[in-house]
């Protein structure tokens, strides 16, 4: 290192030091160089405190490094976790790798080898991600089981199988598990399966399976007749675990069939809905339905935000609906309810202190009826970003509409490449009909829905946002135009052609007081293959699985 | 070695061949094979990524495709380009997969 900026490089490291914030137990240190699990820090803010990148020098941002993650079936999804120098990535096929941080060098690999069965299931071969904790990675496979890898050596320590893969229409795990204590939860897929989604608690040490949640209740009321035998629901994104009351919250799936609903005229609990659950038993402790009798496929398993305001703890969490809830973490009470678009029309609205659903628009068999927003949502699953120091919770907005037509369809839960949804489709995609542009980075308060600044695409965003603690926002787009944004203003400062689109998390870390901005880049997904009749220029997008190190060059 | 390598080709060839049943392909011109496999496209969803007319995410209209690749496509799913097609390969009979790949021709560029 040269003399002059040794001095220089210990005053970085001590104003790192200075930040860190209240260092939490196992699994993720809140350490700032760190991005210890999904959502960076238990609540879910995807927030980095770094600021050696920041609005003075990111356009000096380059290419550190690039490392491939092999096959590149459905792109990449994850969103990489780094712990003390080194990233955990998983990659299409349940792929584990260990990355040195400065160099991208890959440092151990493991492949497990994988139920024959996935070749013919809706939801695969794709991750978002891995957990770590208690000295080993924890990955959910897509064959359904649970396998812990030795964190240093990326050994296999244990496996359990948790799902009943072959006799619950292929449910399986997308997302990793979260770290609550010293037990493991898992979540799996349903909503548009012919199975009941259920979140499954797990020894950490052991892998010994001790409690199951069945996202379908039991019960007559709200699910009449044999209605709840395939009800879908799950929960296939990445919980919450809030160590302060020792609960993992979950969002739930939606729903089946997804666009029928006269054999299942009750509420259809627990689909649609966040779960707060006692990590050591499965208990529910309450639950907050979003959308009863969800017709849409509006799912609610996005991430669950924490808060502090005004003497009360609450979350903030957003439906695929495109509207955000603000609930009181103790007990589910409804706090506030809005909007993050007004491209709606599945609602008139919804009751901002009950939250009923007002002016439910219903979707007649073999009628093609136009849906706003469309089946991918106000948002997709990608987790927005909220930074302390603006107040601002920055999300990719989905302005977009679909055409829905249900048909008659047969139960058949070993027709594993059929989605359970009562249609032929899942819609048909079109714009807007003000014609607005189809998608937008927004900037709104997430308690308040105010929102302070947008930034419009003629492409929408499809990938988790991040924001820092030197201002920035970034955000990256399916053709692959990586931005960052001034976090105040959403004035572009940087932008940068990664050569393909992306749908993971963008995360930052720090190692030997270098920040760096790591980005999957790697267009793949459903969208990718529903998107182009809507978004022409997405058909020649090519397909990708690779991490970019970017850091800002001297 | 050369004599070996050739035999060995000539019997994963064959194999290949044999896999999608192809002493059975029944006559995709037929309409009423045709009609089946329409129906199957859309009972089986493939509407959701192809389209009903072939004109969707994963354009069939505008490619000039094969009865044996796509009977074998639709068998054993697909991979390319990053995209994946699930497997139908005893979900579907053969005879269905035939009736598929039929409806698939029909609204393929190879029909024109």
């Amino acid at each position: 290192m040269h003399k002059a900026l040794l001095p220089m490089s210990i005053g970085l490291a001590c104003l790192l030091s200075t930040v860190t914030i209240a260092q939490a137990a196992d699994p993720g240190s809140e350490d700032p160089n760190n991005w210890p699990q999904y959502n960076r820090t238990a609540n879910a803010w995807r927030y980095s405190p770094l600021d050696q990148i920041n609005k003075d020098n990111v356009s000096k941002l380059s290419v550190a490094w690039i490392a491939h993650g092999g096959d590149i079936t459905m792109g990449i999804q994850e969103t990489p976790i780094v712990i003390d120098g080194v990233i955990y990535s998983i990659t299409s096929g349940d792929r584990v790798a260990a990355l040195d941080g400065k160099t991208g060098q890959q440092l151990w690999s493991f492949e497990p080898k994988l139920d024959p069965l996935v070749k013919k299931v809706l939801f695969a071969p794709y991750s978002r991600g891995v957990a770590v904790g208690h000295g080993m990675v924890f990955i959910g496979t897509v064959d359904g089981r649970g396998i812990a890898l030795d964190q240093k050596t990326g050994k296999e320590k244990w496996q359990v199988q948790l799902t009943d893969f072959a006799n619950c229409h292929g449910c399986n795990f997308t997302s990793p598990p979260v770290v609550a204590g010293d037990m493991l939860t898992f979540g799996s897929t349903a909503g548009e399966l012919a199975a009941q989604g259920k979140i499954f608690g797990v020894e950490a040490a052991t892998g010994k399976k001790i409690w199951e949640f069945n996202t379908i209740k039991q019960d007559e009321k709200s699910w009449p007749g044999e209605s709840g035998r395939y009800g879908g629901g799950g929960a296939w994104m990445p919980g919450t675990y809030d160590a302060e009351t020792n609960t993992v919250f979950y969002g739930t799936g939606n729903p089946g069939k997804d666009f029928i609903n006269s054999d299942r005229e009750g509420d259809n609990l627990y689909t649609d809905s966040v779960v707060a659950l006692d990590p050591k038993t499965g208990n529910l402790k309450w639950y907050r339905q979003e959308i009863k009798q969800d017709v849409w496929d509006y799912d609610s398993p996005y991430e669950i935000l924490l808060f502090k305001k005004d003497g009360k703890d609450l979350i903030v969490h957003m439906n695929k609906s495109g509207y955000v809830f603000v609930l009181d973490k103790n007990t589910g009470n409804i706090e506030n309810i809005w909007p993050v678009s007004d491209v709606k029309n599945f609602v008139k609205d919804i009751d901002k202190k009950t939250g009923e659903l007002i002016g439910r628009l219903e979707l007649p068999i073999n009628k093609e009826t136009l849906v706003c927003p469309s089946t991918f949502g106000g948002r997709s699953w990608n987790s927005g970003a909220y930074n302390p120091k603006t107040g601002l919770w920055y999300n990719n907005v989905l302005d977009f509409c679909g055409y829905l037509k249900p048909v008659v369809q047969k139960d058949d839960p070993k027709d594993y490449g059929t989605g359970h949804t009562g249609s032929n489709d899942f819609g048909r995609l079109v714009m807007a009909p003000d014609g607005r542009k189809p998608g937008r980075l927004d900037a709104h308060d997430p308690t308040t829905g105010q929102r302070k600044w947008t930034h419009e695409m003629e492409v929408p965003g499809f990938a988790c946002v991040l924001t820092t603690g030197g201002g920035l926002v970034f955000n990256g787009d399916p053709t692959g135009k990586l931005q960052a944004f001034d976090a105040d203003s959403g004035k572009v400062l940087w932008s940068f052609n990664t050569g393909s689109g992306m749908r993971g998390g963008i995360v930052s870390y720090a190692v030997d007081g270098e920040q760096y901005i790591l980005v999957p880049s790697g267009w793949g997904s459903y969208a990718a293959l529903l998107l182009p009749p809507l978004f022409p220029q997405l058909e020649k997008v090519p397909a990708a699985s690779t991490l970019i190190a970017f850091k800002v060059s001297k | 070695m050369r004599k070996i390598a050739i035999a060995w080709a000539i019997l994963v060839i064959g194999l290949a061949v044999e896999k999608p049943h192809a002493d059975e392909i029944p006559n995709l011109k037929d309409q009423k094979v045709i009609s089946a496999g329409h129906d199957l496209f859309l009972g089986k969803q493939c509407a959701h990524c192809h389209g009903e007319d072939g004109n969707g995410g994963v354009n069939l209209a505008r490619r000039d495709l094969d009865p044996k690749g796509v009977f074998i496509a639709i068998a054993d799913g697909r991979e390319k380009n990053g995209l994946r097609m699930p497997a139908w390969r005893e979900v579907l009979t053969d005879e269905e997969i035939w009736q598929a790949t039929a409806y698939v021709l029909s609204i393929s560029h190879s029909n024109r």
